[in-house]
């Protein structure tokens, strides 16, 4: 990796994506936003121009919304030369403009018609060092989900609040570091209890059920979506929540060609499709643990590298060939508690069978996960 | 390749309001063959994107499901207690009820699917980044994706298992696909159960020996059950094999 990737890597690498850490350089001080921005961009104007980078976009500009933001930063690369020469003015512009981002924010919320927004309108009045920014964090567009949405405007608050009571997983998202609401089975007993007592789905409102609720960081968005789910739910029959374009899945009876009336045959047409999805699961689960498994076998052994590089520094542990390696870590005892240990599997036929495809001595299993996990020794 | 086209395939197949939902695999490999080692943060944001899109979709999908499972649940409660006027009646939605109830079940292992197969898609790009940039970004990017929602589908398959219980209570036991076998060639409905198979199919496809088989990929799939799946046809150009 050259040096200048370097640079922008630390500097992102605090939070998870570019645009919430130019969130965060923003929200600081003058003096730092100067110098940090500066470096910045002018590391981020290199990476914009790149044609691989429009090419991507220019083909994938359908639903996805990050297009509207990215095709910004291009005009934007391309209306500013960002030179360091150019550096002192545009950060001294941007200092003091921070009311022009609850004003975008508003517009994406207006737009209903879920098209994206013309940008080159919206933007033409401001000054060209603020787009990044603003853009970025307010782009998710207005038709998809208001959920995480409304969460976005309390920005220097403590996002994890919104979602410790409700998510069991980590709020860290993708990219934009969005908390996002997630429900489960006892929150949502909450809820039905909270709709009955205000007398069922129908009456109840997103605000009373919300003081009902008294659940600490759940926001009366989050209610009122989920209320509309609900109603959903109750006053249309199961079919046709599978989304309004699905057609309506015939019933056993409507198939011309067959002669399905007896219920016995229904009943066993249906226990064959369970048959078939209980097995897709099954070997989706296995999957899954297999490939949590793998990841967590190539982080251990990254880890392993590290530290054979702390402390032998002298003894070109770049040179060092893998089965060298390999058996530093398997005549270790004491690594045996950390060490994860060979993929074991559950019960069934099915997977013991698998995992005696799996199974190969411990040292040189290290060695080729080594290879796939692309490590360098 | 494979992958791809499997995934496409998979995708067109798919219920249709997921069709956008999915990994843009074609995109991003085309760009990881473009791409300049210095727009590796680029390519991290274009990653990023696809993370989140996954998990809006995924939660969202989610939280329907916990809304569903428990609305089944009160249904089948509620013509078991209240005495309907006819046996005709009772026995109508009963069949309603399961038929609903197994594609209910369906649609939640699709979710686990898809939440499985844009993992691997996931881990395929940025195998492929790797190699051409000499990177190391797979390594540290695929942890975070092992920690994302759309990743932890602990919940959905407990609902699964739920609905698993709730259907053997509902459905007396009986003599299974022998009887299926015999019977003129069901076709796979569509909607839901087409869509199991034609996942099915794609997870045999995906794990099949390839090039780059190795003792780290995940092991072949083998459909133990010929019958299960001879029993039925689909009218697709996916061939049963």
């Amino acid at each position: 990796m050259s040096s200048a990737n370097r640079t922008v890597g630390h500097i992102v690498s605090s939070s998870s994506g570019i645009s919430s850490n130019l969130l965060h350089m923003s929200s600081i001080s003058s003096d730092e936003t100067c110098s940090k921005r500066a470096s910045f961009v002018t590391q981020s104007s290199g990476i914009l121009r790149s044609t691989a980078f429009r090419e991507y976009m220019k083909e994938n500009n359908t639903s996805s919304w990050c297009t509207d933001s990215l095709s910004d930063f291009l005009d934007y690369a391309e209306n500013s030369p960002v030179q360091s020469s150019n550096l002192q003015i545009m950060s001294s512009e941007d200092v003091g403009k921070p009311n022009d981002w609850q004003d975008w924010a508003d517009q994406l919320i207006a737009d209903d018609d879920g098209a994206s927004p013309n940008w080159n309108e919206i933007l033409v009045d401001t000054p060209v060092a603020d787009q990044h920014p603003k853009m970025e964090y307010y782009v998710r567009k207005p038709s998809k989900t208001t959920l995480s949405l409304p969460l976005n405007t309390p920005v220097p608050a403590s996002p994890g609040e919104a979602c410790t009571p409700m998510t069991p997983s980590s709020c860290g998202s993708g990219s934009q570091s969005k908390p996002r609401m997630r429900w489960t089975p006892e929150l949502h007993e909450v809820f039905m209890e909270a709709v009955n007592k205000l007398g069922g789905s129908e009456s109840a409102t997103p605000k009373g059920v919300l003081k009902l609720m008294k659940v600490e960081g759940l926001t009366i968005y989050h209610v009122k979506s989920h209320l509309q789910k609900y109603r959903t739910a109750k006053y249309k029959p199961e079919s046709s929540s599978q989304g309004p374009s699905e057609k309506k899945p015939t019933l056993m009876q409507d198939l011309p060609p067959l002669d399905f009336k007896t219920s016995s045959e229904i009943t066993e047409a249906l226990r064959l499709q369970v048959e078939v999805q209980k097995k897709l699961h099954e070997q989706l689960e296995i999957q899954k643990n297999l490939q949590r498994r793998i990841e967590e076998q190539g982080r251990y052994l990254q880890m392993i590298f590290e530290k054979q590089c702390k402390f032998q520094p002298s003894s070109s542990t770049l040179d060092k060939s893998e089965t060298e390696l390999t058996n530093e870590i398997s005549s270790s005892p004491n690594q045996s508690e950390t060490e994860p240990g060979p993929i074991k599997l559950g019960l069934t036929s099915s997977e013991k069978q698998q995992e005696a495809d799996y199974s190969e001595s411990q040292p040189s299993k290290l060695a080729k996960l080594n290879e796939s996990s692309s490590l360098e020794l | 390749m494979k992958f791809g086209k499997r995934l496409k395939q998979h995708v067109q197949e798919t219920l249709p309001g997921w069709r956008d939902m999915y990994l843009n695999y074609k995109g991003l490999k085309k760009l990881v063959r473009l791409i300049a080692s210095s727009s590796e943060d680029e390519f991290v944001y274009l990653l990023d994107n696809e993370l989140d899109k996954f998990n809006s979709f995924f939660i969202e999908q989610e939280e329907d499901f916990i809304i569903r499972h428990k609305e089944l649940q009160q249904r089948i409660k509620r013509v078991i207690e209240n005495d309907p006027s006819s046996q005709e009646e009772y026995e109508n939605e009963m069949a309603r009820i399961k038929k609903d109830i197994v594609d209910f079940h369906g649609e939640m292992v699709l979710l686990v699917n898809y939440s499985n197969i844009n993992y691997t898609g996931m881990t395929k790009i940025l195998k492929k980044y790797d190699k051409r940039t000499g990177g190391f970004l797979r390594l540290p990017f695929i942890q975070k994706v092992l920690e994302q929602p759309f990743f932890t589908t602990e919940l959905i398959s407990k609902l699964v298992k739920e609905c698993e219980t709730i259907i053997d209570e509902l459905f007396p036991t009986m003599v299974v696909a022998e009887k299926m076998a015999k019977a003129v060639g069901t076709e796979a409905r569509e909607g839901i159960f087409r869509n199991i198979v034609v996942a099915l199919l794609t997870m045999k496809e995906i794990r099949k020996g390839s090039s780059t088989h190795s003792h780290f990929s995940l092991p072949i799939l083998d459909l133990r059950d010929p019958e299960l799946i001879r029993s039925f046809q689909l009218n697709s150009t996916i061939h049963i094999i």
